[in-house]
């Protein structure tokens, strides 16, 4: 019966556990705690149920007859399998979360770039102590002295 | 001094320019309209340029060399001297001495008091230059951690294929686990009603034996008569007599 469909997959728990981002560490540990009941619900249930002595009850039997045609029957009856209803959902949910995922990378690669590019500006530059006031103001604008808000002698605008 | 300058500047400009431009006095950095101004600029010497007898640059010395030999400047500078103070250009007066006397407390102050103010002032200008230092290099930690942030963000993201692998092992597990439990059930189902059977015959055989028994004491005690009985209990009393004679 474990060929009939294929193997369940044993699931890396450990390297799952360090992609998790730390703010959906909750979501994940109750995700592997359901995942570890079914588990167990599954390894709990044995494969085979214990075969049935048809040979014990015919001799016990009265009426061998009835024993054989519960025989013929039980070993005819077709179980029907449960139907899967949510794997194709599943697969949907991944193609979407993937498109998602490469989307955000790209974004991210974009971000990467930018932060690459303003450090090679900085590394750029030259050494401190030959560079002037007016390329250190160019290079950090906030150090600039703000003549507006904070003007010196002789406070007004010289003819 | 402008002397010691312009000699620089033409070293300067004929280095860059392997002598291909004929200039004895350009400044080391031009205007900014010209081409040179984004050039970064030049360090500051660190210590001044060198001289003889405290004042006179060397730069004079190597100039008269060529013309006049070693003792040139000597003998210029001596002639120099005793000419000016022969035409009376320098008056050895009061304000002379004065002046000297001035002159000998500059230069006590400036060998006094010069280093300490030198090694003052070297402090304060590392202290920004140490300042801009740190402001640039908390921006390049600042990116780098950015990027660092954002390429193990990019390595997590790519985790979420975990996810929906956890997810559907788990549907797959449920699966086989509702098929097993059916499984289970009709075999169970069958079970149960051949045990049923089984009990049934078992309780209707051991019935009958029940009724047989009391069936045939029944009929054992029935065919017992008074007469029958009479001589039993007879029987048994004479029993008892003899055992009693005989203990």
């Amino acid at each position: 019966m474990a060929a009939r469909r294929a193997a369940v997959k044993a699931i890396d728990w450990i390297a799952f556990a360090e992609r998790v981002p730390p703010n959906q560490k909750a979501q994940f540990t109750a995700l592997k705690a359901r995942s570890d009941a079914i588990y167990s619900k599954f390894l709990s249930t044995p494969e085979k149920p214990a075969a049935i002595n048809f040979a014990f009850y015919k001799s016990r039997l009265a009426n061998p007859a009835l024993v054989d045609e519960f025989e013929q029957k039980f070993n005819a009856v077709k179980i029907p399998e449960p139907m899967d209803t949510y794997t194709a959902g599943l697969d949907e949910a991944q193609k979407k979360a993937q498109a998602d995922v490469q989307k955000f990378i790209t974004d991210s690669n974009a971000r990467i770039k930018k932060y690459e590019e303003q450090a090679s500006v900085y590394k750029s530059l030259p050494p401190t102590d030959l560079m002037t006031y007016d390329d250190v103001f160019a290079a950090f604008p906030e150090m600039k002295p703000d003549k507006e808000k904070y003007p010196i002698w002789p406070h007004k605008p010289i003819e | 001094m402008l002397s010691r300058l312009a000699a620089r500047s033409a070293a300067v400009v004929a280095q860059q320019n392997h002598g291909a431009r004929v200039c004895v006095v350009a400044p080391s950095r031009l205007f900014h309209c010209s081409g040179q101004h984004g050039r970064p600029i030049e360090p500051l010497p660190e210590e001044g340029g060198k001289v003889r007898m405290g004042v006179f640059p060397e730069e004079w010395f190597q100039f008269f060399y060529k013309k006049t030999g070693v003792t040139g400047p000597y003998v210029f500078g001596t002639g120099l001297l005793a000419t000016l103070m022969s035409k009376e250009y320098i008056i050895v007066n009061n304000e002379f001495i004065a002046g000297g006397i001035f002159v000998g407390f500059v230069v006590y102050c400036v060998r006094n008091f010069g280093p300490t103010v030198a090694t003052y002032a070297d402090k304060l200008r590392q202290e920004r230059v140490d300042f801009i230092d740190n402001k640039k290099g908390r921006f390049l930690t600042d990116c780098e951690n950015a990027i660092e942030t954002e390429k193990k963000e990019q390595w997590r993201a790519e985790g979420v294929d975990y996810l929906f692998e956890a997810k559907k092992a788990n549907v797959a597990m449920q699966l086989e686990t509702a098929y097993r439990e059916r499984v289970h059930e009709v075999s169970n189902a069958v079970k149960r009603r051949l045990d049923y059977q089984l009990d049934v015959e078992n309780t209707q055989r051991r019935m009958a034996q029940e009724h047989m028994a009391d069936w045939v004491v029944n009929n054992v005690v029935s065919s017992i008569t008074p007469q029958q009985e009479k001589e039993a209990i007879a029987k048994c009393i004479e029993d008892l007599k003899r055992m009693a004679k005989a203990s």
